[in-house]
């Protein structure tokens, strides 16, 4: 059965219903000690913490999705048959805890009963034992204990009531694991079942009948199974007239026949449930008119308070940068060395840094409306709106995540059951403006559209960004409904949600959510975006064979020739150099491209180097427009003075040839259409591939939102000019 | 031929009926885990402001249903 290795960290699995309370205990037990081993490059998927018993001892603390069954309809959820039906499984848990709400225990307990009957160790938690007491709700444990012989404790993830006797029950169950016995099971299989059973621990040794019938109800999918073993299994389903999903009806309302009256004898409960508040607030929220009325207003606020607030912190952090970076000049003195530091190194570090003010704010206001309950409200009343759209009510949480970042965005798709619906989810959420996007879209707007009033109030600097946000939502939903006529499944698709009670947000919970996405974040994308900046700044430094030396003598002598003084000779010879690197030859073999867009060499260059993060664009302008040597380096001053300057270089620009300038309306527009539609993050890429399981969906994303970006900016282009 | 069951459908706002099985076999595994059995009764409260769904309550718990899902719960007259 199991192996016990005595040099391991013993590990606990936390499983439950949705809504039980899991995530609140696993937070309570681990603290920050967790992991979530959720990002590109690791291929777990599952929340993983460090728990600490009274004894010092230690074990690894498993958060599974929550489910109801071990019949799943979700990729989230068959996650805890996958792991509960393979002992080899590198999670397969040596205890577990099993959290069930106590206000709701009738219908909490189906779980449980099929992880008894696999004669996994484990032990009840009744949570939210803080609201069964104000309801009146009376718990009989002694009595639980006797009729499911397994340890049984009530507690409050919220209060934190009774943890610690949890912690040293689970440390008990550890050292002397209950189960039981071999021939005692909750649910009595049919005959048709125990043949099947018997069929396959004859072919495949499974001994636990139990487990054996859930090879069979999931062979199709379960991961660990071999082929022929997949074979094997068919042909017994077959022979044996096997009827998956009538068994698992079968099956589980004769597991509720014999649990319910077990709740029944051990809890006394009001005999009705009374109207409560989130009856009286559901009225409103989820009103047919007030609904979506508030829902929009909602998100409006959300906007607004992002805009109005993170512009403080993210001045402190580019200040700050700035004041590294000079500090860093000033000890080290010029060279290559100093350089890379500042403008690889510590460039790269800002452009990450920056952006977490944003994205926390974001994910904060997020996590309150998961907490609070409102999320599952929005769920309900959008599930009809998404589906025209090829995706589900629960796809438009991976859309609002989206603004802020993509990469958690696409991971929180998990929970929609439908293949397609969730796959359509993850190809389209990066359309929705990130917060990356913002300062491009910022500067650009900046330079192209006038600082006037449209219509006497709203500005137009507003009206085109707020466009630019539509432009987002509106390519998100058309090309979901393109793949969605282009994609046919017959899957099932459900809406089936509990609808949970509004409570007031859990703050604990709520930053842990906070600080997971921000992790999630810097980790993910920020890495790529150190890298990128670090290879941009070699690439615009460096050329091939003497080009840079050669470029250098003759501005040098150019520029006495035009008799520039010492600060313009400087420009000068940096933007000469910039041109020979193999940066600005790469912008310039690939002008003829973009030229139809009504790009120049060094909009190219800034292209190229967005491609695998998108903010690195006005990082890489100001390098390019040679912003250094006349007051001061970019980081160095206001971030508005220092847009600022950025803007009249950009304004003055010229093609080469034409002797038009290049950031014309028509240029900033097509700009900007392309940087809302084209695919500019490499760790995007990186998780989509990590949930669609492999690189096909994410290439195609890849090269549709480019090719779309590319005509959406040369159509764009040709209206303006 | 009179039908010899209703749906959710069928229900008026605060209306509520007992259920009698659930038509679809797929869906009837997920609601039933749900906790929405044979001979429990289920009260419909409003359906969504789009239409198309359905927000009803089993024993003090709430449940989002789409229209499709809603039908194959049969109810008693
Ligand atoms: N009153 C009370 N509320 C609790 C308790 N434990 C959790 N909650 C609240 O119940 C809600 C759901 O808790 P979560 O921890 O998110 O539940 P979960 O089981 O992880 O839910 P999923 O993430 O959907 O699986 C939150 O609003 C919690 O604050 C408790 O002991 N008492």
């Amino acid at each position: 059965m199991m192996q016990q290795e005595e040099d391991r960290t013993p590990r606990v699995a936390l499983v439950g219903n949705p809504n039980s309370g899991k995530s609140t205990v696993f937070n309570l037990l681990t603290g920050l000690r967790q992991q979530t081993g959720n990002f590109p490059g690791v291929t777990v998927e599952i929340k993983k913490g460090r728990m600490r018993f009274p004894s010092g001892k230690e074990a690894t603390l498993i958060d599974f999705p929550g489910t109801y069954s071990l019949y799943p309809t979700s990729s989230d959820e068959k996650l805890v048959a996958a792991v509960m039906c393979d002992p080899q499984n590198p999670f397969f848990p040596d205890a577990l805890i099993y959290i069930a709400d106590v206000t709701h225990l009738e219908r909490h307990l189906l779980l449980l009963t099929q992880l008894l009957d696999l004669h996994l160790p484990v032990i009840l938690a009744l949570n939210m034992s803080d609201t069964a007491l104000e309801m009146g709700i009376k718990v009989n444990t002694a009595k639980l204990i006797e009729r499911l012989g397994i340890p049984v404790i009530s507690i409050s993830g919220r209060k934190e009531d009774n943890i610690q006797k949890l912690l040293s029950e689970v440390e008990k169950t550890l050292k002397n694991p209950i189960r039981t016995a071999e021939n005692v099971f909750f649910y009595k299989l049919s005959d048709g079942e125990k043949q099947i059973a018997d069929a396959v621990r004859h072919n495949l040794g499974i001994d636990n009948p139990y487990r054996a019938l859930l090879l069979v109800h999931h062979r199709d999918w379960l991961p660990f199974l071999q082929p022929q073993q997949r074979e094997i299994l068919g042909t017994i389903a077959e022979t044996k007239d096997f009827q998956s999903l009538r068994a698992q009806v079968d099956e589980t309302l004769d597991r509720f026949d014999r649990f319910v009256p077990i709740v029944r004898d051990a809890i006394q409960q009001p005999p009705v449930f009374p109207s409560t508040a989130t009856d009286r607030i559901d009225a409103v929220l989820t009103h047919r008119w007030w609904g979506p009325f508030i829902f929009v207003a909602v998100m409006l606020l959300i906007f607004q308070a992002i805009f109005d607030w993170s512009g403080y912190p993210m001045d402190a952090i580019e200040n700050g940068f700035g004041i590294l970076s000079d500090g860093v000049q000033s000890t080290l003195g010029e060279g290559w060395f100093t350089e890379l530091l500042t403008d690889g190194i510590l460039a790269g570090l800002s452009g990450i840094l920056v952006f977490v003010p944003q994205i926390a704010l974001l994910f904060l206001l997020i996590a309150i409306l998961e907490e609070v309950g409102y999320m599952a409200r929005v769920v309900f009343m959008f599930d009809k709106t998404m589906r025209r759209f090829g995706m589900n009510g629960r796809s438009v949480i991976s859309l609002i995540s989206g603004s802020a970042c993509a990469v958690p965005a696409i991971m929180s798709s998990r929970t929609i059951g439908n293949w397609q619906e969730r796959l359509i989810t993850v190809m389209v959420t990066p359309f929705i403006s990130c917060s990356a996007r913002i300062p491009v879209y910022l500067v650009l707007i900046g330079l192209a559209v006038p600082a006037v009033k449209v219509a006497g109030i709203l500005s137009a600097q507003t009206l085109v960004f707020g466009s630019m946000y539509a432009l987002g939502v509106v390519a998100a939903l058309l090309s979901g409904w393109a793949m969605k006529k282009w994609l046919r499944t017959r899957e099932p698709s459900f809406l089936a949600i509990e609808l949970p009670e509004y409570r007031m947000p859990h703050w604990k919970n709520v930053w842990l959510s906070v600080w997971e996405k921000v992790v999630a974040f810097v980790s993910g994308a920020g890495k790529i975006i150190l890298v990128v900046s670090i290879v941009l700044w070699a690439l615009s430094r460096y050329g091939p064979g003497d080009s840079i030396a050669l470029a250098t003598e003759q501005a040098h002598t150019e520029a006495i020739a035009m008799r520039l003084d010492s600060n313009q000779t400087e420009d000068f010879v940096q933007q000469r150099r910039l041109e020979a690197s193999f940066a600005g030859k790469m912008g310039k073999s690939f002008e003829p491209l973009i030229r139809p867009l009504g790009y120049d060499w060094k909009i190219g260059i800034a292209l190229l180097t967005s491609f695998a993060a998108r903010e690195v664009f006005t990082g890489t302008l100001a390098v390019l427009y040679n912003m250094g040597s006349e007051e001061g380096d970019i980081n160095n001053r206001d971030e508005n003075e220092a847009k600022a300057t950025l803007r009249s270089k950009m304004k003055t620009e010229t093609f080469s040839d034409t002797g038009k300038p290049v950031y014309s309306l028509a240029t900033a527009m097509s700009l900007l259409v392309f940087y809302a539609l084209a695919m500019q993050c490499f760790s995007t890429l990186a998780v989509v591939r990590r949930e669609t399981g492999g690189w096909k969906w994410a290439a195609l994303q890849f090269f549709a939102m480019s090719l779309l970006a590319y005509f959406g900016a040369w159509a764009v282009y040709e209206i303006f000019s | 031929m009179q039908r010899r069951y209703r749906t959710i459908p069928d229900l008026k706002i605060n209306e509520s009926a007992c259920t009698i099985s659930i038509s679809d076999a797929a869906l009837a595994c997920k609601l039933t885990a749900m906790g929405v059995l044979p001979g429990t009764r289920i009260e419909m409260v409003r359906t969504s402001p789009f239409g198309n769904a359905y927000y009803i309550k089993v024993d003090g718990v709430r449940i989002a249903l789409r229209e499709e899902e809603a039908a194959s719960i049969l109810l008693e007259i």
